[in-house]
């Protein structure tokens, strides 16, 4: 994947971050990010944005590298 | 099923519903009608047809003409049978030797003025002043013929469709009526009286350059030959008809279509049609000759690279190829490097059936459809507030609303029937806030002014409705008991600690929205006292980075005000396409299963799998834009796209022409070389709403009967092409009609469960969910709960959109479209709906243009971050200032150069209203718009060396 496209796709996760941040703490919000993630994003667009997140230091803002953890997360769960 | 030609029935007067039933006597035989019927009606559902000139069931009574006159015991004189309602027990005789001299007498005046010339008049055995006098047994006209008469008078034959004949004119005024009651536009006057008085169109002006917006409506109500459709005057009368549904906006109007052998002459209106009840728009009506244009392509044609000639061949060497190319790609790349867009133009049928293909014949869940960028975030919204994703009611409804607001739609443009039918409930009293960047028509024109008109800055929408929604809770003007009865409590509690923070409050957010905060109180007010409240929105809600944000409010709104679940309330997304809604419930979605159900859900699968006789993949696929950076990726290499211009219609033409380059091999499915097309390998020619059998379902969730006049241009229709391709892939789909189809998606999914094309032609239309809880549809949604039980208030937090004013990009433009073009204008630019609007032209307000030294008709040069396009200006207060606004119909225009590819958080659905700018004046076109006139023009000779 391009860098563009996997910066376009932490740019998503901000913004759907932003818009559920009223639903609560850090925390909740970064669980439904990851599930509203699960639901919608193609396998691909999900393994590209964990698979960036875990290898070394990344400009990733503190609530997209919580959402793609539980992303990944879930990601696990569902494997095993 | 085709008819043969018979006008549609006219009752005289339109049906009244009441609850009381009254029965009297007509010429001895008793009769039970309505309370407030007309005399003439209830004849006319007793098979007695009085004669009558001024009368038509369209339009209230006027009692001129004194044709219909009756005799009624007990009453003095001679009633006129249309303006005398009945009453219980009243004996009506119909025939006498009095009325027949008395009606004589009156024919005899209006055929001293006629010119009999009957045998080559256009509407020959379709005139009802012909009729009449046959009626009448008029055998001698004692006036002679030649009195103060019209019979010179010139005939006006400026509008492209229709003409007006002044020589044929009875002065019935039908047409007057028409153009008031029906459309709503106050185009005609009588001007003079009495023998001298004469119809006009305006002050002295032509139809063309008059009010008139050609909606045809004067010409259906006229009883004469005087308003004549030009096809008729050229062509003659039709022979046979049949009853279908237009395939233009998502009002979803119903038409007879009237033919001379395959040829279609006239589309009329139909009467029954629940969606329109008679009436049509420009569109509709008369915007039908593109099927016929010499643009058509009717032959398949593949070719090795978009730089070579398109091959004509066979329907079968074209799927072959196809197939082959994308079987070698997944070979190559993988199982999910390909992938489908399904058109909302196409039937349900049809869009059910290229997602079943891509879900078993590519085996991925890589499909999307156009209703990705317009109305996704209706979808995301209703679904998470109320469990559907559909609007709740139907577009009479409105007849019942005491206060409307209509939010980031125009509808007297982009939906003109139902506008027309909102403009009569306001006229009858009901008070319209108008939110919206625009003065869009419905803030004053004759007779309606809005209470309120809120001039949203662009990408503010959510603001304003948590406004709004402030206003009514901090003055303790919500429904409390609907919302303890209704909702989920614990939600709302929370919902209700949002919305009172401070920062929500009209005062707080003014400079936000651009919006007086006195002005935002009151229509919060107006909105919220209202016995019933309706509200209706566009693509001005969804078409922006917060669209799902925006419908999810405005669901809040309706919910916190107790106006959902009966008549006259609710909320309505004015859907853009004809099917919008049926290709979204048809599964068009890459995370959805026909009937929005998730395609992680095993069991919904499981019953998919066991029809379908395949395993599913469970992981959601690509949306559109994902589709075009995945091919720039070099990830997806293979697109069937049906009937969508994606290179027009989609943001950022760069971007997507960038990513269809890209393909190996992308096939369209068109009824012309759009532009996505000039980017294909394989063209598969589609075929128009009228050569073929299927079902639109409208913006009410109304499914009706799309039926085939004349035979498919190039042998298929577009189910049958895609089950060509789909069988060339290895699936094995064998249906002989789309009927088969839609007992398969009755069988699949819950909603649809008691849909038929039987029932459907019993029922004229079905507004879904139908089945056996409700075995002739749901006209109102949500009724005694909500469909996700309890309704959910989300909060709306307002995330600003990053497509700022700043001093590079000062200006805001936003997007929409005008009545005679539709959409990309593929379809209407071949018509003579261009005389319209021959160009796309940037509205600006007067103090940006003078700052800019611009000045009415100049060539402006629009920047975006991404792009730059060259359009005419208009100078006009329509917009205010800061904003500058424009149309897409016109390819040339590349009003998509500019657009962005910021999108809805949610949906991805692109955020065409919102792209800062800045303008200049210039001399010449833009870069883009050259290499675009280049392109187009080898693409064009690359065609038609094919054709040769
Ligand atoms: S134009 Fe037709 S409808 Fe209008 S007044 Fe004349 S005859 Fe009647
Ligand atoms: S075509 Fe429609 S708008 Fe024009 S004059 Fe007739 S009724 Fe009025
Ligand atoms: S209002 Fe819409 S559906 Fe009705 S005729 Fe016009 S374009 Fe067609
Ligand atoms: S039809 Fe009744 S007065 Fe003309």
């Amino acid at each position: 994947m391009r860098k563009d496209s996997i910066t376009r796709l932490l740019a998503m996760i901000d913004q759907i971050a932003l818009n559920m941040r009223a639903n609560g703490c850090d925390h909740e919000v970064a669980e439904q990010v990851a599930q509203h993630l699960e639901k919608f994003w193609s396998p691909k667009m999900k393994s590209a944005v964990i698979e960036h997140c875990s290898t070394g230091p990344s400009e990733v803002s503190a609530i997209t590298g919580k959402a793609v953890h539980c992303l990944h997360l879930i990601q696990k769960a569902k494997s095993s | 099923m085709l008819n043969f030609y018979q006008p549609q029935p006219d009752q005289g007067t339109p049906e009244k519903i009441t609850g009381k039933q009254v029965t009297l006597q007509i010429d001895g035989v008793d009769v039970t009608v309505a309370e407030g019927t007309s005399v003439m009606r209830a004849a006319s559902q007793s098979s007695v047809k009085i004669p009558r000139l001024c009368a038509t069931d369209q339009l209230e009574s006027f009692g001129s003409c004194r044709v219909c006159l009756v005799e009624i015991q007990g009453r003095k004189g001679y009633p006129a049978s249309c303006t005398t309602p009945v009453e219980a027990g009243m004996q009506v005789r119909t025939q006498s030797d009095q009325l027949a001299k008395l009606r004589r007498n009156v024919m005899e005046l209006y055929i001293s003025d006629h010119p009999l010339d009957c045998l080559t008049c256009p509407t020959n055995g379709d005139c009802e002043l012909q009729d009449t006098a046959g009626e009448l047994g008029l055998r001698e006209v004692r006036y002679g013929y030649s009195g103060a008469n019209h019979l010179d008078s010139g005939k006006d034959t400026t509008n492209p469709y229709f003409t007006f004949d002044a020589s044929k004119c009875i002065v019935c005024s039908r047409c007057v009526r028409a153009c008031e009651e029906v459309q709503g536009t106050f185009a005609l006057t009588v001007d003079g009286r009495g023998f001298d008085s004469v119809i006009s169109a305006g002050q002295g002006e032509d139809f063309m350059s008059s009010e008139c917006v050609s909606c045809g409506a004067c010409v259906d109500a006229c009883p004469t030959a005087t308003l004549t459709e030009k096809s008729i005057i050229e062509l003659g009368k039709p022979e046979h008809s049949v009853v279908t549904t237009c395939a233009y906006c998502g009002v979803g109007c119903s038409f007879q279509a009237e033919m001379k052998g395959d040829q279609v002459v006239r589309m009329t209106p139909h009467k029954q049609g629940k969606a329109n009840q008679g009436h049509a728009c420009v569109k509709g009506r008369f915007a039908f000759g593109y099927v016929t244009h010499k643009d058509r392509i009717t032959q398949p044609m593949i070719r090795n690279s978009i730089a070579e000639e398109w091959t004509t061949v066979s329907w079968d060497e074209a799927v072959q190829f196809a197939a082959q190319r994308f079987t070698d790609i997944q070979a190559a790349h993988g199982k999910n490097s390909i992938g489908a867009i399904s058109s909302s133009r196409c039937t349900n049928e049809e869009v059910y059936l290229v997602q079943k293909m891509v879900r078993t014949g590519f085996g991925n869940n890589n499909i999307d459809t156009c209703a990705r960028v317009c109305h996704s975030p209706t979808g995301f919204g209703l679904k998470t507030t109320l469990g559907e994703s559909a609007g709740t009611q139907t577009f009479a409804s409105v007849d019942e609303a005491d206060v409307v607001i209509v939010m980031g739609a125009n509808p007297t443009d982009a939906h003109p029937v139902f506008a027309s039918r909102l403009k009569r409930r306001l006229r009858a009293g009901a008070k319209l806030i108008v939110i919206d960047p625009r003065k869009i028509e419905l803030v004053s024109s004759p007779h309606i002014k809005a209470e309120f008109h809120l001039p949203v800055r662009p990408g503010t929408n959510v603001t304003v409705l948590n406004a709004l929604a402030h206003v009514i809770i901090s003055e303790e003007r919500h429904a409390e008991d609907y919302i303890n009865e209704r909702s989920d409590v614990e939600a709302f509690a929370k919902w209700r600690n949002f919305i009172l923070d401070e920062k929500h409050s009209p005062e707080n957010t003014a400079d936000i929205t651009g919006i007086d905060a006195a002005e935002l109180r009151g229509a919060a007010r107006l909105y919220a006292q209202a016995a019933n409240a309706a509200i209706f929105y566009g693509l001005g809600v969804t078409e922006h980075s917060q669209g799902s944000t925006a419908v999810m409010a405005i669901a809040n709104l309706a919910m916190l005000t107790g106006n959902l679940g009966r008549e006259g309330v609710g909320v309505n997304p004015l859907r853009g396409q004809n099917n919008v809604q049926g290709s979204c419930d048809m599964g068009s979605f890459p995370h959805e299963l026909p009937g929005y159900r998730h395609i992680s859900d095993s069991q919904t699968r499981q019953l998919f799998e066991d029809e379908w006789k395949v395993s599913l993949d469970a992981e959601p696929g690509l949306r559109i834009p994902n589709m075009f950076d995945a091919a720039l990726d070099g990830d997806f290499k293979g697109l069937y796209c049906q009937g969508e211009d994606i290179a027009q219609s989609d943001p950022n033409t760069q971007h997507v022409e960038a990513a269809l380059t890209a393909l190996e091999c992308l096939v369209v499915q068109d009824i012309f070389l759009n532009e996505t097309a000039k980017f294909a390998h394989v063209f598969l020619p589609g075929a128009t709403f009228l050569e073929k059998d299927g079902t639109f379902t409208n913006a009410e969730r109304r499914i009706s009967r799309v039926r085939k006049a004349i035979a498919p241009l190039s042998g298929k229709a577009d189910w049958q092409a895609t089950m060509a391709f789909a069988n060339a892939l290895g699936c094995n789909m064998t249906y002989e009609h789309p009927s088969e189809i839609m007992a398969e998606i009755a069988r699949l999914t819950p909603t649809f469960a008691g849909v038929s094309y039987e029932k459907l032609d019993q029922l004229g239309s079905i507004q879904w969910p139908c089945n056996a809880a409700a075995p002739e549809g749901t006209p109102i949604m949500h009724v005694d709960e909500f469909v996700r039980g309890k309704g959910f208030f989300a909060l709306t937090e307002y995330v600003p959109t990053d497509e700022r004013a700043n001093r590079k990009f000062p200006l805001l433009l936003t997007t929409g479209r005008i009545l005679s073009q539709y959409n990309v204008g593929a379809q209407t630019r071949r018509t003579e709906n261009s005389q319209w609007h021959p160009e796309d032209i940037v509205e600006i307000h007067p103090h940006d243009a003078e700052e800019r030294g611009i000045s009415q008709g100049d060539w402006i040069g629009i920047q975006s971050r991404v792009g730059e396009t060259v359009l005419r200006a208009e100078v006009t207060e329509r917009v205010t200032p800061g904003v500058i606004y424009t149309t897409f119909h016109h390819p040339v225009s590349g009003a998509n150069v500019i657009t962005t590819e910021n999108s809805d958080w949610a949906t991805n659905c692109p955020e065409y209203k919102v792209t800062a700018v800045q303008v200049s004046k210039v001399s010449q076109p833009s870069s883009w718009q050259k290499r675009q006139k280049n392109y187009h023009d080898e693409q064009l000779q690359l065609l038609e060396k094919a054709l040769q």
